[in-house]
């Protein structure tokens, strides 16, 4: 097939210290694993009870809605807590690692039977063995719907996000798995395209047989709802399916040995060049233990999922099962004489109102908000950076307004929540946090209605 | 050096907190302590909410980039003013004489702009509990670089007060304003006070020797030569023979408002706002364009005009009548402005072109860009919505 290239012009290309390198390091879970509850976006029903003995690949939690579509346990051993947010929302449920731990088995499928399959079966079979959370609709980025076929099915292979694990390593000897997710996927959609970014190094006999996009540009270009939105022509095509590159693979691997899978590889930094690396890591790890024998401070905050468009998340909870990026960022707590007056050749900017626009080298960061809150002076720069053409600032004034019917008409829910809008705004004002949860909104009352 | 300057400075602040915070003695004016405070110090608040990692520009520096695009037109200004000030009086004008007149003309000037809207500023913010907004730098500065140098400061003062109270503050203070508020309380001075805001006699100020009032004396600008005299053959001579030639208008040594002369620093100001990306170059570009266009169409369509201003070189009108002032510093405010690109495009040319339609088409109103500007802010919003509507209705529908 031959491969067509998507050139992303909006976003923004940044460059700051403590780009994870391709050396991979082995980080094993120490004590405890852990399915991260709160990062799930369906109701659930708890499976287990605190004291419970589990295998690698046990259901632990079960959709209310759906009983067949299970969440599986990350680890073997006892569960040793299970522990609840506010409201009595569940946010984790830790599983205290055994010495040697047991796997639960699942059927084992070779290509000729996975060919011989069909489409509900595997349904089914995927949610049985806890891997259909992995594949992810659009535009809520909510567990994809069986009951529909969608037009087309993403697989993001690389990020325009420094910060994310490259495939180059984490495909490296996995390529027959792969191949086998690849071919699982095409029976529940007729188009799998997958999306290779930039021109990364790979094998190329890989990349010129399995991958149909190559996308380059800035950061977000390789979101699957980037991509989205500059290649759909009906509306038809809005409710498509993605999975990451990783994800296939373990379906791959579960279909090939009849296992769960849990192997992951992290993207790590911690801000510098010295503690910045891949790390080949297992589902639900704490996160101190990637970390570890790395001198960490205690101002820091832990982002999971990405700089721009992951989560705060603290040092003593577990990594969630979509999560492949974990950052370390100082907290800022000094307060600068003259701060606007200074030149800040060391101050991240997208603007070019800062000595930083004429280097190249790349820049710390830490949590500072780099100024105060102020009004919406309609200066244009959120609009400027989105990648999916919202103009933020006009969009976040009629969801103030609760006009959410134009919110949707300026493109709502092609938001891929990448934090850009936010990033940029001089005014300080949190336009991603206003569009996140205007869509989180519009969700619940579609659902509640249906 | 700095160092202890800066533990001082902490340590100020940190030991006055205590009577600005809630149940202090003057938590009225917790305002006005957190808008001194964070002029000194960076406030370093970290971010709560994802992304936890933010930009370095804030309004602050965004405004500051303003002010310093603002220092070629307000030191030629003082200049200029200063030694049109001491050619008038006879007096030889040199580099630092002139400097000195200028800055003892335009000084109180400024400091009464300031210090009159700084105070409507602090009072509206104590009274809204909101915070004082940056963008009050700038207009407080713009204001008094577009008054002529002889304005009664009183009259500065109440322009001040009109730009700051009704052109912001009744619609809800920064972000909130349709009108550009300096260009407001200009607006009202020219129309409260015409006899002090146009006309040949107000354009240099002459300290005379035996009375410190401040008078002036007959000077016209470009834009108030509005009939062909006899024995030119074209406008352009009459120009260069009333000391307007392209290149003065262009470098700005003749009367005028105090900063709005010289096209060549409005036009380093402009570089400056559009390399930092502060100000839309799609506004300038497009007042430009705006400009000569219309400029050049009115000389194709009359080639016999009324007033000579309408078919002459469009170099004339971009150079002079403060337009490089005008789409550089007033039309670029993004408050006022259009936020969506093609509408400022769209905006700008408007601003161009209507300023050649006044000046051409009512000559009593030699101040084309000044209303030209204050007209389109009026537009900017229709503008605004007509494009949200025209990318929405392209956008693939996704409900």
């Amino acid at each position: 097939m031959p491969m067509k290239t998507i050139k992303i012009k909006k976003g923004w290309r940044f460059n700051i210290a403590g780009k994870p390198n391709t050396q991979e390091a082995v980080m094993l879970p120490q004590k405890t694993v852990a399915l991260v509850v709160d990062r799930i976006p369906v109701k659930l029903r708890l499976l287990v009870k605190e004291g419970d003995a589990v295998n690698i690949g046990s259901a632990l939690l079960a959709d209310k809605n759906n009983p067949d579509l299970k969440f599986l346990s990350p680890g073997g051993g006892r569960v040793s807590a299970i522990l609840y947010g506010p409201r009595r929302v569940i946010e984790e449920i830790v599983i205290t690692l055994d010495a040697a731990e047991n796997n639960e088995s699942f059927a084992v499928f070779s290509k000729e039977t996975l060919a011989r399959t069909s489409r509900d079966a595997l349904i089914s079979e995927l949610m049985n063995r806890g891997l259909w959370p992995f594949l992810r609709q659009l535009p809520f980025r909510d567990i994809s719907d069986p009951h529909i076929t969608p037009a087309a099915i993403w697989v993001t292979l690389g990020s325009a996000d420094p910060f994310q694990p490259l495939p180059q390593v984490y495909v490296k000897g996995q390529e027959m798995a792969f191949e086998l997710g690849v071919r699982a996927l095409k029976k529940l959609s007729d188009r799998v395209n997958l999306c290779w970014y930039g021109d990364m190094p790979g094998d190329s006999r890989f990349i010129n047989e399995l991958v149909t996009h190559r996308i380059t540009g800035r950061y977000p270009a390789t979101d699957p709802g980037v991509v989205l939105y500059h290649t759909k022509k009906t509306p038809a095509e809005n409710r498509d399916w993605y999975i990451d590159g990783q994800d296939v693979m373990r379906i791959g691997q579960s279909l090939k040995t009849g296992t769960y899978p849990v192997d992951r590889i992290v993207a790590f930094s911690g801000g510098t060049k010295d503690n910045s690396r891949h790390l080949k890591t297992r589902l639900g790890v704490r996160l101190q233990d990637l970390a570890a024998g790395l001198p960490m401070g205690p101002h820091k905050q832990w982002v999971a999922g990405g700089l721009l468009s992951g989560h705060g998340t603290s040092q003593d909870r577990h990594l969630d099962v979509y999560s492949t990026s974990v950052m370390v960022v100082d907290v800022s707590r000094q307060s600068e004489l003259f701060g606007f007056l200074r030149p800040g050749f060391k101050k991240l900017s997208r603007s070019r109102a800062l000595m930083s626009a004429f280097s190249s080298a790349p820049l710390p960061v830490n949590t500072d908000m780099h100024g105060e809150i102020r009004p919406c002076i309609n200066c244009g720069y959120c609009a400027a950076v989105c990648p999916v053409d919202i103009p933020p600032q006009f969009t976040c004034k009629a969801i103030w307004a609760d006009e959410i019917e134009e919110a949707l008409a300026c493109g709502l829910l092609d938001c891929v929540e990448c934090g850009l809008c936010s990033f940029v705004c001089p005014s300080k004002i949190e336009l991603a946090e206003t569009l996140r949860t205007a869509r989180k909104q519009y969700h619940k009352e579609l659902h509640q209605g249906a | 050096m700095l160092k202890r300057v800066e533990t001082y400075l902490r340590g100020f602040f940190d030991k006055n907190k205590r009577h600005f915070t809630e149940g202090g003695r003057l938590s009225g004016l917790s305002s006005l302590f957190e808008a001194v405070e964070t002029v000194f110090f960076t406030p370093a608040i970290a971010a709560a909410k994802a992304p936890y990692v933010r930009d370095g520009i804030d309004l602050k520096r965004f405004m500051s980039m303003v002010l310093l695009a603002l220092i070629p037109p307000l030191l030629f200004g003082i200049y200029n003013t200063g030694y049109q000030s001491l050619a008038a009086s006879g007096h030889p004008a040199d580099f630092s004489g002139a400097m000195m007149t200028g800055l003892k003309i335009v000084m109180p000037l400024i400091m009464v702009s300031y210090g009159v809207g700084f105070f409507w500023e602090a009072l509206f913010s104590a009274i809204r509990k909101h915070p004082i907004s940056e963008g009050f730098l700038v207009t407080g500065l713009l204001f008094p670089m577009t008054l002529p140098p002889t304005i009664p400061l009183w009259q500065a003062a109440v322009g001040i007060s009109f730009g700051v109270v009704i052109g912001k503050e009744v619609f809800g203070g920064t972000g909130r304003n349709i009108f550009n508020p300096a260009l407001t309380g200009r607006a009202f001075l020219f129309f409260a006070y015409p006899a002090r805001m146009s006309g040949d006699s107000v354009w240099v100020a002459v300290s005379g020797a035996a009375s410190s009032a401040v008078s002036a004396v007959s000077g016209a600008t470009p834009l108030s030569i509005t009939t062909l005299a006899p024995g030119f053959k074209n406008f352009e001579a009459q120009l260069e023979q009333a000391g307007f030639g392209l290149m003065n208008l262009f470098v700005g040594f003749y009367p005028g408002c105090i900063s709005d002369t010289s096209a060549l620093c409005c036009l380093i100001g402009a570089i400056i706002l559009m390399v930092t990306g502060v100000a839309s170059f799609r506004i300038i570009l497009g007042g430009v364009i705006g400009l000569c266009a219309t400029s050049f169409g009115f000389g194709l369509i009359n080639p016999a005009p009324l007033n000579p201003w309408m078919n002459i070189n469009p170099l004339y009108h971009l150079a002079a009548g403060g337009f490089a002032f005008g789409i550089a510093y007033m039309a670029t405010d993004p408050v006022t402005a259009p936020g969506a690109p093609a509408s400022k495009w769209v905006y700008g040319f408007c601003i161009g072109a209507l300023t050649v339609i006044i000046r051409v088409m009512n000559p009593a109103f030699p101040e084309g860009v000044m209303l030209a500007i204050l007209f389109m802010n009026l537009f900017s919003p229709v503008f605004d919505v007509i494009e949200i509507k025209v990318r929405s209705a392209g956008r693939i529908p996704n409900v």
